[in-house]
């Protein structure tokens, strides 16, 4: 069978091709203590906005007093060898890097969130039009990008070297005798929604369905914290600017009413921002 | 999940009322089109009176189109990327496919309306052929764009372009309807489109309507077996926060009142009741289009 190419750009998955680099992450969760470490300092280094993250955690807690855990999940983009992002940006902004990471052209994105709507694990976010740096890109897609810029001048990734626990394990996973592809070896991994077909690179050792499934983190909360995080999700404008919220939070038609009207609002009050800011 | 809810970290992908709003302006474009060319192209003679009309209708719908994409865009200028060839536009993206059909279609369209005026029966059966293909590519490729998305759980079926088009057929044929009554109240009785034409309409509209809810079962069909997330969102578009859009204005006020009215002999060749039936129609598409754009995109935010 021939090899399956997401997108035609030119470069295939190098994934346990010898010869080739394929730079992936594995996260030991058993040594993870949930410090949020990785979030801040990738959150400092590349000036991600409010509302929007490149690394964040995912956070359970399940049992019965006292036989009580908690469960964390460091989420970021998968770097995946069949991404579907890429597959469906029209532009080729976002792209597969021969060494196997996805990374993002912001001179070419043309910032219509076909990538947001492909990715199956949420790791995109767009940026938004007021930066704290207004050098720093705005209004296109971003994400996680495997700190490319670090890795190429000999560092580690930068959730890889403030990992408290020493739980992010970063490195070449075709080469046999880099510290990730042992570990990758000696234990048994696991990826997030394999269904997918994404072939995602970022692999966890002792992820449970507690954590991983979305629909049991789901429900297996309490019902507070089921609307709180709805309220929260539904009331969410950071860095959606344009189209305001997904769903007011008065589900009947009178809500859906006025979030049509505040969608409409805001489309009509950011569209003559956008074009004459576009000018300069 | 408080993790997300303290990282603030949903990334939501925000294509909100606005795109809604694009998906059922093309449908309604392409829909009222395929009424213009079964007159000149496929030779139902009674038919050929609306179709200076629909077409004209069908192009004033889709100028509104551009300026809804481009603006919702984040970069606005840089709209021009996905038409530069070879290096920029990206072949296996269905938006690349679509911005082809979409700087075509109204072309074809235009023409087709040219000879319409001038009737030119051979050049308007050409161009008329051409653009009903333009026509369904156009409104097909909003289908793919939505359902070329693993993870969007209702959208990622092979039913859902046809789906689109027999809402496209729907509302547009509906929208039609309403336009070419109001036109009859400014023009001279010699170009007055008949209540009877008008009926007929409703008929081939009443065939999109059983059409849709035959597609609508087996799409839900297949969610009954599906995972967890087609659960909870079969849940949602029924009884929960979709069930407006979805349930209420799609399914009854959009597909089963219009049925039950055209359904029924004695009112569905009279007029206020095809219109009325035509109103719901139209509307009831836009519920489709806002719960498909919106609901998919919430559902994956349990992640």
């Amino acid at each position: 069978m021939g090899e399956r190419m997401y997108g035609f750009n030119g470069v295939s998955p190098s994934a346990g091709k010898p010869g080739r680099k394929r730079y992936a992450m594995v996260i030991d969760l058993r040594r993870c203590t949930g410090c949020n470490a990785c979030t801040a300092s990738c959150k400092t280094a590349y000036d991600v906005p409010l509302g929007a993250s490149r690394i964040w955690l995912m956070e359970a807690e399940t049992g019965e007093f006292p036989n009580t855990k908690r469960n964390v999940l460091p989420r970021l983009c998968n770097q995946c060898d069949h991404p579907s992002c890429v597959r469906n940006c029209p532009t080729k902004a976002t792209f597969r890097h021969p060494d196997g990471y996805v990374l993002q052209r912001y001179n070419r994105c043309i910032g219509c969130r076909t990538c947001m709507v492909a990715c199956p694990y949420n790791a995109r976010h767009f940026l938004p039009e007021y930066r704290r740096d207004p050098r720093n890109p705005r209004n296109v897609a971003d994400k996680c990008d495997f700190c490319i810029v670090r890795v190429t001048r000999g560092l580690a990734p930068i959730c890889v070297t403030s990992c408290t626990g020493g739980a992010i394990i970063f490195g070449d996973i075709n080469d046999p005798e880099s510290e990730v592809s042992q570990i990758f070896h000696a234990n048994k991994t696991f990826t997030l929604r394999p269904e997918m077909g994404n072939a995602p690179q970022v692999f966890y050792i002792g992820l449970n369905e507690k954590i991983a499934d979305p629909e049991f983190a789901f429900h297996h909360r309490s019902k507070q914290l089921q609307k709180r995080y709805n309220t929260f999700k539904r009331n969410s404008e950071v860095g959606g600017e344009m189209a305001g919220n997904i769903i007011d939070t008065d589900m009947g038609l009178m809500g859906l009413i006025r979030q049509g009207l505040n969608n409409f609002r805001t489309f009509f009050r950011d569209a003559p921002h956008k074009i004459f800011r576009g000018l300069f | 999940m408080e993790g997300q809810i303290i990282a603030n970290a949903f990334h939501h992908a925000y294509w909100g009322f606005p795109i809604a709003t694009y998906f059922w302006l093309v449908g309604a474009s392409a829909g009222s089109f395929v009424i213009s060319t079964l007159g000149w192209v496929f030779g139902i003679k009674k038919y050929k009176s609306t179709a200076f009309f629909a077409s004209n209708m069908a192009i004033a719908l889709l100028l509104i189109v551009p300026i809804i994409l481009i603006i919702d865009l984040g970069k606005p200028y840089r709209f021009f990327h996905l038409l530069m060839l070879p290096s920029f536009s990206h072949w296996s993206a269905p938006m690349m496919w679509g911005s082809m059909f979409i700087l075509s279609y109204p072309i074809g369209m235009m023409f087709y309306s040219y000879f319409v005026y001038k009737k030119n029966e051979k050049w308007a059966r050409i161009l008329g052929i051409l653009a009903v293909v333009l026509a369904l590519c156009t409104h097909w490729y909003t289908g793919v764009v939505i359902q070329l998305n693993p993870s969007r759980v209702p959208n990622h079926a092979s039913v859902a372009p046809i789906l689109f088009l027999t809402g496209a057929y729907v509302s547009g044929i509906g929208l039609l309807n309403i336009c070419l009554w109001i036109r009859n109240r400014f023009v001279g009785p010699d170009s007055q489109v008949s209540a009877g034409l008008i009926a007929d309409m409703a008929r081939l509209m009443l065939y999109g309507v059983v059409f849709d809810l035959f597609l609508l079962w087996n799409e839900f069909l297949h969610m009954t077996y599906g995972f967890g997330e087609e659960y909870t969102m079969l849940y949602d578009v029924l009884l929960g926060a979709f069930r407006w859009p979805y349930f209420y204005l799609e399914i009854v006020w959009g597909l089963l009142f219009p049925l039950i009215i055209l359904m029924i002999p004695k009112i569905n060749r009279q007029l206020p009741w095809v219109l009325l039936a035509s109103f719901m129609c139209a509307t009831g598409v836009y519920g489709m289009r806002i719960w498909w754009v919106m609901a998919n995109f919430y559902y994956q935010g349990h992640f």
